[in-house]
């Protein structure tokens, strides 16, 4: 039985269960990576460009630990989202990049919904596995299925963490930082225990689009940018929406490196400065120390009375 | 707001500067021209800038102080000149940061559509469709001038006999392109460049070891950011190759089908694009390895997404094809000693590369 390795970093987290869900309903075992260690981190980090982001290391490193483990390892290339906004650019060159990596051949499929929709998409990918249509199209209902599942729980806990009465903390990241708990050492259960509770900006619900909206004024005015990538509009987006709710501060994680970081830090600073709301900006990569990290954090939950 | 004098500042770059200054000019606007990029300019822009954001960026910003300072008040900057990288979002930043920082400018962020750029101008400058028409003509002009010298020189800095004539003549065109701002004046002059030129004394059956430049299109063309890369390898003997430049650029943007040409090439080692010009570094690199050059040199800003995505893929080719291949990145960190020493180093490097395989140069 051919057996297909999944890398649970960065374009895993995007997406975290349909992709184990659809291959396991193709009928092939699935191996995951485990979750981020550090040993894991100094593979990526000896292999990766010492210039690239600290995320992509991370990959690397999961790429590494599922070499020669598995027969086949998916890396999707992910190119623009149902609503024609574009991915990182890191992303489009990953399996690329991955196949000068290890020896275990690549499995991938382009997901650019410019051009193709998202179950063309895939059906090629079951083409390449030897898989017709029909049990593509079935495996795809399955797993969709079981990701609105898992939505829908995932809107429940959100409400139920902002019914808490203690001060509510965002924490802005991309998913692939704020799940990996190796990564953000930590953050949240360290802010729980400072006695703040934290809330994912990923979990914040919005309403699912069909079309690209325009903000910006036909005059050519800058506050207001039109994101031509996907995290960066959904980032913008949910932290207008999170204001809604009482909101007593906010914290953002960025990889060191993360170069659409750069720019939307600057939004998102922009969008609490104009509320007046505390905000706390965190770089990690690899050296960052849990001591450094739990004094920041303190000194800014105490700015929060 | 209206004000009462439009005074423009734009980005500087490299030798192109002084081309983009006389479009301007043409169009009947004021202009104060950006600083030339120094140590000053660019920790100055490094101060403002967050220090997340690539180096273009805070050199950019370096350049549009020194102007302000003298009584610039309008910005010109254009977006989307790369695809999907931050260049897109310099606009928007940078009008961000300089308002927060007490500058009441305008800034004036161009979509690289020729609709969109003839609405904008016409409604800053307020010229005729003509002056537009003879102010770009002027513009290309003297841009594909600039683009020759550099050219020109790259041939006759390794073989020249007496050691900086070449230097000296392509300074001192410079220098006059900067004043010639009619179509006659520039035709004479091109006359003129090509004359000179001649003059040179060169060796013409020397061997000369071929180097291709390849990298993000800001750091190669723009000597003072690169600390003149050219023309340090130009003095150690080596001819040197570069592809990328303005006219390349807007070649590409009006006619796509060069895009096809380099995917099909590059498609063994990256299948999609990646933003920015990762994918033409990979085609040059290839490109340079089959016309079987002594070496590569990848200029990239520190961290620039595209490059350093594309970065290991040139790594692969470099042992692949067995071609020496030196990458720097450049930012405000970068001190001219320590780009000197990896440079002297690679020279070597190349000079062997080339005895080795007892290549004679082409040209």
């Amino acid at each position: 039985m051919v057996t297909i390795g999944i890398p649970k970093a960065l374009v895993y987290w995007k997406r975290p269960l349909f992709w184990e869900g659809f291959f396991k309903n193709l009928g092939f075992e699935v191996l995951l990576s485990p979750a981020t260690n550090r040993e894991i981190v100094e593979m990526g980090v000896k292999k990766a460009d010492p210039e690239t982001c600290f995320s992509n290391k991370v990959y690397w490193g999961h790429l590494m630990w599922l070499d020669k483990k598995c027969d086949l390892i998916f890396v999707p290339r992910l190119k623009t989202n149902e609503i024609k906004l574009e991915y990182c650019p890191k992303f489009f060159g990953l399996p690329d990049l991955a196949q000068i990596l290890v020896t275990t051949p690549i499995l991938t499929c382009t997901l650019d919904q410019k051009k193709r929709s998202f179950q063309k998409s895939l059906e090629q990918l079951g083409a390449q596995l030897d898989k017709n249509v029909q049990d593509v199209k079935a495996a795809l209902r399955d797993s969709l299925l079981k990701e609105k599942r898992e939505e829908l729980k995932k809107e429940e806990k959100f409400f139920k963490k902002l019914a808490s009465k203690k001060p509510k903390i965002i924490l802005i990241s991309h998913p692939y930082n704020l799940y990996d708990t190796y990564v953000n050492l930590r953050t949240e259960e360290k802010l729980l225990r400072l006695g703040v509770q934290p809330l994912m900006l990923e979990e914040v619900p919005v309403r699912h689009r069909k079309f690209l909206p325009k903000r910006k004024g036909a005059a050519g005015d800058l506050s207001e940018v039109d994101f031509h990538w996907e995290f960066a509009e959904e980032i913008v987006e949910k932290i207008r929406e999170i204001f809604k709710y009482n909101i007593t501060g906010g914290v953002e994680i960025s990889s060191f490196q993360c170069g659409c970081d750069g720019v939307i830090k600057e939004m998102v600073e922009g969008e609490f400065k104009k509320r007046k709301t505390p905000f706390l900006y965190l770089i990690i990569d690899e050296h960052t120390g849990e001591a450094g990290l739990q004094t920041r954090l303190e000194a800014f939950v105490d700015t929060l009375h | 707001m209206p004000r009462e004098k439009t005074i423009v500042t734009f980005a500087g770059w490299g030798n192109y500067t002084v081309a983009f200054k006389t479009l301007f000019e043409q169009l009947g606007l004021e202009v104060i021209p950006p600083e030339k990029t120094n140590p000053r300019t660019v920790s100055e822009g490094a101060k403002l800038v967050p220090d997340m954001f690539c180096f273009p960026m805070k050199a950019t910003i370096g350049n549009y102080l020194p102007a302000l300072r003298k009584g610039a008040n309008t910005i010109f900057m254009v977006q989307n000149v790369g695809g999907s990288c931050r260049q897109r979002y310099y606009g928007a930043i940078q009008n961000k940061i300089l308002k927060e920082n007490g500058w009441d400018i305008d800034f004036i962020d161009l979509k690289i559509t020729p609709k969109n750029i003839y609405k904008k101008v016409k409604s800053v400058s307020g010229a005729s469709f003509s002056q537009i028409f003879r102010a770009a003509r002027i513009f290309f002009k003297k841009l594909w001038l600039v683009e020759k010298v550099d050219r020109k020189a790259q041939y006759y800095r390794p073989r020249e006999i007496q050691a900086g004539e070449t230097d000296k003549l392509v300074d001192y065109f410079l220098a006059r392109m900067e004043r010639a701002d009619r179509p006659e004046e520039l035709s004479s002059l091109e006359t003129e460049i090509g004359k000179k030129l001649l003059k040179i004394k060169v060796d013409k059956n020397k061997s000369v070891p071929r180097v291709g430049i390849i990298g993000e299109i800001y750091t190669v063309s723009d000597p003072h950011i690169n600390f003149g890369v050219e023309r340090k390898l130009g003095k150690e003997g080596i001819e040197v190759h570069r592809e990328m430049d303005v006219t390349y650029h807007i070649q590409k943007i009006i006619f796509p089908w060069k895009d096809w040409v380099i995917q099909r090439k590059i498609n063994p080692y990256l299948k999609s694009t990646v933003g920015g010009h990762g994918r033409d570094a990979i085609y040059e690199m290839l490109d340079y390895a089959e016309k079987k050059f002594d070496g590569v040199v990848h200029l990239l800003p520190f961290g620039c997404m595209p490059e350093v995505t594309v970065r290991p893929i040139l790594e692969n080719i470099h042992k692949e094809k067995n071609i020496p291949f030196l990458s720097l990145s450049l930012d405000e960190q970068v001190a001219e000693a320590g780009i000197d020493t990896r440079l002297e180093a690679f020279v070597d490097v190349v000079k062997n590369h080339h005895k080795k395989y007892n290549r004679q140069s082409l040209s």
